[in-house]
């Protein structure tokens, strides 16, 4: 260890070791599954990740009765050795609790690297892909100044314009990016970075770890106040590891440290948080953050501002200057958001659009391939259409309505939305300004009378979805007295009424809940139960947004089409 | 052993059928698909488009059933001309355009789209075209605006769109400058996605060369082969270079696939001599894949 320690600007190097007692490593150590956790150990084991993770060998010159007796863990004298332990121990059946305590106590008794850390944390997000929830961000260019006025007239700095006519896409080298990202973090923060490639996914997946403390040494993962922690520290321990206490007391190592000079490490006020950056495509997933020890909202608050700040720096270069825009696709699902957001032709083609987008392997009807073909395409086969076509009378009829929806769920779904193709968003939130449609015969005044009845019906439309999925979702929906005029003039100068629009607009917000909400919808369509000619667009998934606002049936400002309205 | 005996003729009758099945499968695949050729065919003949004329000279001999195969038949053989009068114009056009019907029952123009199809051509093969859809949101004018599109995120048809396709201003006044012109952009889009696949294209037959794509060992006269070449960037502009001894490179070319320069890091800071080894004072990257060819 460092004696001195000196304040810096670097980064946490993945080097930094973790007391191995601290709760924060078992915590990590302790969601993931006795496999995942066996294939993690044999990955620090390889000998590329080696210099970061060594584990405690016995010295070479050290003999057989230096052995301690009360070590349960007696480290090993060669990798290979400890390769086979852990490969044994893959081969027989056993609890979780075995492999940590052998990682803890005995293997990585002097602790765990930040760079170990990372990876345990990557596993349990492959093993869980739905904790974090992601929200996508466009990179998009801004323009250049033309001249120095520009910037810096009477003195007031001018919001910087999007360049919407630049042909430049944006290119993300890794590690310019984390040195850049890195100027950006403020002093008296330190972060660990980690990148990765997760298996099966088109895109990098930066882990940022963050500590409060402005060393980058030992004193950064050890905490400032000693008293305090040392007293959490035990409890936690105890609590969670039941007998881990006396079983590491009798290691003469492990208890200096404990009571010693270096006080055990904990990560007070550590917070993580996951960046992704999708292969070939100008957008940037940010996942919430993750803290451990208390923290308030307003602290991860601005980690993700800061976060959010500092890529759009990181990403520009000199007379090249780039700013992230919201694009209103929140999700769990990382295949969504690639579906949506991605590099794929479907991004900006989505819903019904998808027939158009569809990639070689998914085509169904390759004569829409190649214009050499000149077959006449073959309208896919409704499933088990043949085989009743023969029945007779009302089933007949009843067959024939059923194909219909089906027919008419395809046009507005096309090949998308299905219950088993793992692109599902979970959450959807439209807000709807339009005027209430009015009805023939009534005036405007007495449909006031009448419209909570039509709220609920149209909510109540729409809340069947989520109900129908998941039987623990809930769909809310607010229904307020519209403010009448003033207001919503204001923003909606350049918008046209409709005729056959009342005044009132009732102030309605749809929330759908469920596994695979566009999927549910899907279903709702080929079922009869929402008229799938006359669902409007948002009901299809078609623009990409969990988040819109709808006004004239359409969500207002939608980014699918990349131009932007 | 007796289990084991007894187990393995029936797998392998079950593995039979399995096999026969597939087979069948396979055949009636390949018949359906022969049919669907000799029938395109057929329709499409002259003689037979002749058959199907409606009858002119009034005789009534014909029955009814027989009318309305006739009437069938017909409406095939006009859907069959059409596809083979739509083929035609995107085989020799390349951009071809086509009406669409937006299902959105709010769509604005009446769901009015205007589908523009892309053909793109690489390694002597018709790909998926792409597809940009067109409609025309602004009320009282024939603006066009890019609805839905299906070209990849590294075509900046974001950009192509708001040169060449400008919404229309507000002020009245300023009207000669928002002018639309959608043959440019079409234009344009194409030249971009044509770029893209040559390029990448170009990084395939780079890889040919380096002997990456056969499985089989060439006989390498190099002292240092290389590992790994594949385009390091979005649009394919750069390529990144590896060599067996941990040296690695990166190419940069222009739009065109003019080389702009390169740059090979070695253990002991930049390799100069590895550059010129494997450039050779090429201008062009179809330079580099021939000296490739010849090393």
């Amino acid at each position: 260890m460092a004696r001195v320690s000196l304040p810096t600007t670097a980064r946490l190097p993945s080097s930094l070791r973790v007391d191995a007692s601290n709760p924060a490593v078992i915590k990590v150590l302790n969601r993931l599954s006795r496999t995942s956790l066996l294939s993690l150990v044999l990955d620090w084991l390889d000998p590329k990740n080696l210099t970061l993770c060594p584990p405690v060998l016995r010295h070479p010159e050290e003999g057989e009765d230096d052995e301690d007796e009360d070590d349960l863990y007696p480290p090993a004298r060669s990798l290979d050795e400890l390769q086979s332990i852990y490969v044994d121990l893959q081969a027989r059946k056993g609890s979780r609790r075995e492999v940590v305590d052998r990682i803890i106590e005995g293997d990585w008794r002097h602790g765990l690297s930040l760079y170990q850390l990372a990876m345990a944390d990557m596993q349990y997000l492959y093993d869980h892909p739905g904790t974090l929830k992601w929200s996508t961000y466009r990179i998009e260019r801004l323009q250049t100044p033309r001249h120095e006025d520009d910037v810096d007239a009477d003195g007031i700095r001018r919001p910087e314009k999007i360049d919407k006519a630049s042909l430049a896409i944006p290119r993300f080298h890794p590690s310019t990016f984390l040195q850049n990202l890195q100027a950006e973090v403020l002093p008296d923060v330190k972060a660990h970075y980690n990148l990765d490639r997760p298996p099966g996914l088109p895109l990098l997946l930066l882990r940022i770890f963050v500590l409060d403390s402005p060393y980058n040494t030992d004193l950064a993962v050890s905490s400032k106040n000693q008293n305090r922690s040392r007293a959490s520290i035990t409890t936690t321990v105890r609590t969670s590891t039941g007998s881990l206490i006396e079983m590491s007391a009798p290691n003469p190592s492990a208890r200096d440290r404990r009571s010693g000079a270096a006080a055990p490490a904990s990560f007070d006020a550590s917070r993580t948080i996951y960046v992704a950056f999708p292969d070939a495509a100008p957008y940037v997933y940010i996942s919430r953050s993750q803290s451990s020890g208390p923290t308030t909202p307003s602290d991860t608050k601005s980690l993700r501002t800061l976060v959010v700040e500092g890529i759009p720096k990181a990403l520009s270069r000199p007379r090249e200057r780039y700013a992230l825009r919201p694009s209103d696709l929140h999700t769990k699902n990382l295949e969504a958001l690639l579906a949506a957001r991605g590099p794929g032709r479907g991004a900006a083609a989505a819903g019904g659009w998808s027939v158009y987008a569809a990639g070689a392997g998914e085509a169904r009807d390759k004569a829409l391939v190649s214009p050499l073909n000149v077959a006449l395409p073959v309208t896919p086969p409704d499933s088990d259409a043949e085989g009743r076509a023969k029945k007779r009378g009302r089933e007949e009829e009843e067959e024939e309505e059923r194909l219909r929806k089906r027919r008419v769920a395809r046009a507005r779904f096309g090949d998308a939305a299905r219950m088993d193709d793992g692109k599902g968003v979970e959450r959807v939130d439209i807000l709807l300004e339009d005027g209430f449609p009015a009805l023939p015969g009534l005036d405007t005044n007495t449909l006031v009378e009448d419209d909570d009845e039509q709220e609920a019906d149209m909510a109540g439309r729409a809340n069947k979805p989520g109900r129908k999925k998941s039987g623990n979702t809930s769909s809310l929906f607010a229904t307020e007295e519209g403010d009448e005029e003033g207001e919503r003039e204001g923003d909606g100068r350049n918008r046209r009424r409709k005729p056959g629009e009342t005044n009132w607009r009732p102030n309605l917000k749809l929330t759908f809940h469920g596994p695979h909400v566009f999927a549910g919808i899907r279903q709702l369509v080929e079922a009869g139960i929402v008229d799938g000619a006359r669902a409007p667009g948002w009901m299809t998934g078609e623009e990409g947004v969990t988040v819109g606002v709808v006004r004239e049936g359409r969500i207002r400002g939608f980014k699918g089409s990349g131009v932007g309205g | 052993m007796d289990t084991r005996e007894s187990r393995s003729p029936d797998q392998s009758v079950a593995d039979k059928l399995d096999d026969e099945i597939a087979n069948l499968r396979a055949q009636v695949e390949s018949l359906k698909k022969e049919l669907a050729l000799q029938t395109s065919t057929l329709m499409t003949s002259e003689p037979i488009q002749k058959l199907l004329q409606p009858d002119r000279s009034g005789r009534p001999r014909s029955k009814q059933t027989e009318v309305d195969s006739k009437e069938k038949l017909l409406a095939r053989a006009q859907d069959q001309n059409a596809r083979k009068q739509q083929c035609l114009y995107r085989t020799c056009a390349s951009i071809t355009t086509f009406k669409i019907h937006d299902p959105d029952p709010n769509a604005v123009d009446d769901g009015h789209v205007l589908g523009v199809r892309l053909e793109v051509m690489s390694k002597s093969r018709f790909l998926r075209p792409y597809y940009v859809m067109l409609n025309r949101p602004y009320s009282e004018r024939r603006y066009l605006r890019v609805h839905r599109h299906t070209v990849p995120q590294c075509i900046p048809l974001a950009g192509l769109a708001a040169r060449y396709l400008p919404a229309p201003s507000n002020k009245r006044d300023h009207n000669d400058s928002s002018k639309q012109d959608l043959s440019q952009f079409v234009r344009a889009l194409r030249r971009e996605i044509v770029r893209y696949h040559n390029r990448n294209a170009v990084i395939g037959d780079l890889r040919k060369s380096a002997g990456l794509e056969s499985k089989t060992e060439r006989s390498q006269e190099q002292e240092v082969p290389i590992v790994d070449i594949s385009a390091a960037d979005a649009e394919a502009k750069q390529i990144s270079v590896g060599w067996g001894d941990g040296r690695s490179g990166r190419l940069v070319m222009d739009d065109d696939g003019t080389i702009v320069k390169m740059v090979v890091q070695g253990e002991n800071g930049r390799d100069r001599d590895a550059v010129r080894q494997l450039l050779g004072g090429s201008a062009r990257i179809e330079e580099v894949v021939r000296r490739l060819e010849g090393i």
